[in-house]
């Protein structure tokens, strides 16, 4: 797609594609594909209409089509890594913040090597890293601490001292997916650790409180900047320390 | 007879908006024409109250705030007014169990203030990313008392006028209007002529809100693809 296509909630949305205007004259039914709508785009009678406003994206391999957009509400998927923040202890296991509609279940047993009778005792107000098992929109959502398949933790689990601040799911994916400049401009600078939550949710710690604040606000700058800008912002920030 | 701010008669005053501007809500919006300045802030989906959710579907609340003072009950039939006008258009039941709470708050008001407030509530669940079954637009007509109409009536405009018409239109949408308000004595064919002016200026609303809308969204997109 050559040109950016940015749509509106309520715009009628054209899934065919330049080459299927060649084939016209052919019969209808042979050629018809099944498109995928992911989020964003609903069916509505015969027409696809967005539903959100963003940009507009299509996959032409797999014929899946979707809206992409930023906002700052997450909504639980499974199989996203989240960051969140223990609210209450239950019977069978934890309730985490996620930053979703519903407060997530943490089952106790949901961490490497746990058994029943070596449980790890976390307190309210604790800090996790987990991965989405069940979301759905009839049920809470619940997390886990570890890969269930492999029993290994794999970064999951009680993220201990550090700091963990709120974003926008858009800088949370970029953080996660691409090599992201500002990440990189700071580790070349100071030593730190850092989880990403898709939920929006960034838990950083460096050896001092200092650096920890230092390197959350690089993060929280750098919503808006290109990879130059970063590099010139994480610059000037560690200059200024 | 020229309007006091010497407006042609479906001229509508200078419509501004800013996206994103409260950094607590999920969203939020700034719209005005002219003088009258509405905010409205989004937050949702969060949960519900046990006693207020419902099971299938996500439920809205709206409360809207005036410039001054508490809120009576004018501003409490708003609140219902912009309910029911957004309920049907919201995909609600996408999100069961969860509230999405729309709060407005009128900045300045100099006429057409409901418009403005369905203007930009639109904006702002756009900016918070609530599924939208299409974008919503609104506009205000008056009949002075001399019979002319004039779309976008200022606060003076109002106070002299016969009648005024509020319209809220749904996006490339064919059927009726979503919202309609009609106050003071009216002909049928006052009214007919207000909702064809109205039509007409929600499209212009709507093009102003769609590039609006293209500068934010381009704007994160340059990044993400940067």
């Amino acid at each position: 797609m050559a040109s950016v296509k940015i749509v509106l909630p309520g715009d009628i949305i054209d899934t065919r594609r330049e080459e299927d205007t060649t084939q016209q004259e052919s019969n209808v039914e042979d050629e018809a594909t099944v498109i995928r709508l992911g989020p964003g785009l609903v069916q509505s009678s015969e027409a696809v209409s967005a539903v959100t406003a963003g940009v507009l994206h299509s996959n032409s391999e797999t014929n899946r089509w979707w809206v992409a957009g930023n906002k700052r509400r997450y909504v639980a998927a499974v199989g996203e890594p989240v960051v969140g923040v223990v609210v209450a202890r239950h019977g069978e296991g934890y309730r985490v913040d996620i930053g979703s509609a519903h407060d997530a279940l943490l089952p106790h047993l949901a961490f490497e090597g746990a058994t029943k009778r070596n449980k790890p005792n976390l307190a309210v107000g604790t800090v996790v890293y987990g991965r989405v098992v069940v979301a759905n929109s009839v049920m809470d959502p619940e997390i886990e601490c570890y890969n269930s398949n492999t029993g290994k933790s794999e970064g999951y689990g009680e993220l201990s001292e550090g700091f963990m601040f709120k974003c926008s799911l858009g800088l949370a994916r970029r953080l996660i997916d691409t090599k992201a400049p500002v990440l990189a401009a700071l580790g070349n600078g100071v030593p730190f650790e850092v989880a990403v939550g898709v939920n929006g949710r960034v838990w950083v710690n460096a050896g001092s409180v200092a650096t920890t604040i230092l390197v959350a606000n690089a993060i929280r700058n750098s919503e808006y900047l290109d990879a130059k800008q970063c590099r010139q912002m994480v610059k000037e920030l560690l200059e200024k320390q | 007879m020229s309007r006091p701010d010497r407006r042609e008669a479906s001229q509508l005053r200078a419509l501004n908006c800013s996206l994103g501007q409260l950094n607590r809500a999920d969203g939020s919006a700034q719209f005005s024409a002219g003088n009258t300045s509405v905010v409205s802030g989004i937050y949702g989906p969060v949960e519900a109250k046990v006693y207020e959710e419902k099971l299938d579907r996500a439920v809205v609340e709206v409360k809207f705030r005036p410039d001054i003072g508490a809120p009576t009950t004018k501003d409490k039939w708003m609140e219902s007014a912009i309910r029911n006008t957004f309920e049907r258009e919201i995909l609600a039941h996408l999100h069961p169990r969860t509230l999405v709470q729309i709060v407005i708050q009128l900045r300045e008001g100099d006429g057409s203030v409901d418009s403005a407030a369905i203007n930009a509530t639109s904006l702002a669940l756009v900016d918070a990313g609530i599924p939208l079954k299409c974008m919503i637009t609104a506009a205000t007509c008056a009949v002075l008392p001399d019979d002319t109409t004039v779309v976008d009536p200022t606060q003076e405009e109002i106070d002299a006028a016969r009648s005024t018409h509020t319209f809220a239109f749904a996006s490339g949408s064919s059927t009726g209007p979503l919202y309609v308000d009609s106050r003071g004595d009216f002909t049928m064919d006052e009214y007919n002529h207000c909702y064809e002016l109205c039509a007409l200026a929600t499209e212009r609303v709507l093009a102003f809100m769609r590039t609006a809308i293209e500068g934010k969204v381009t704007k994160e997109a340059k990044i993400s693809a940067a």
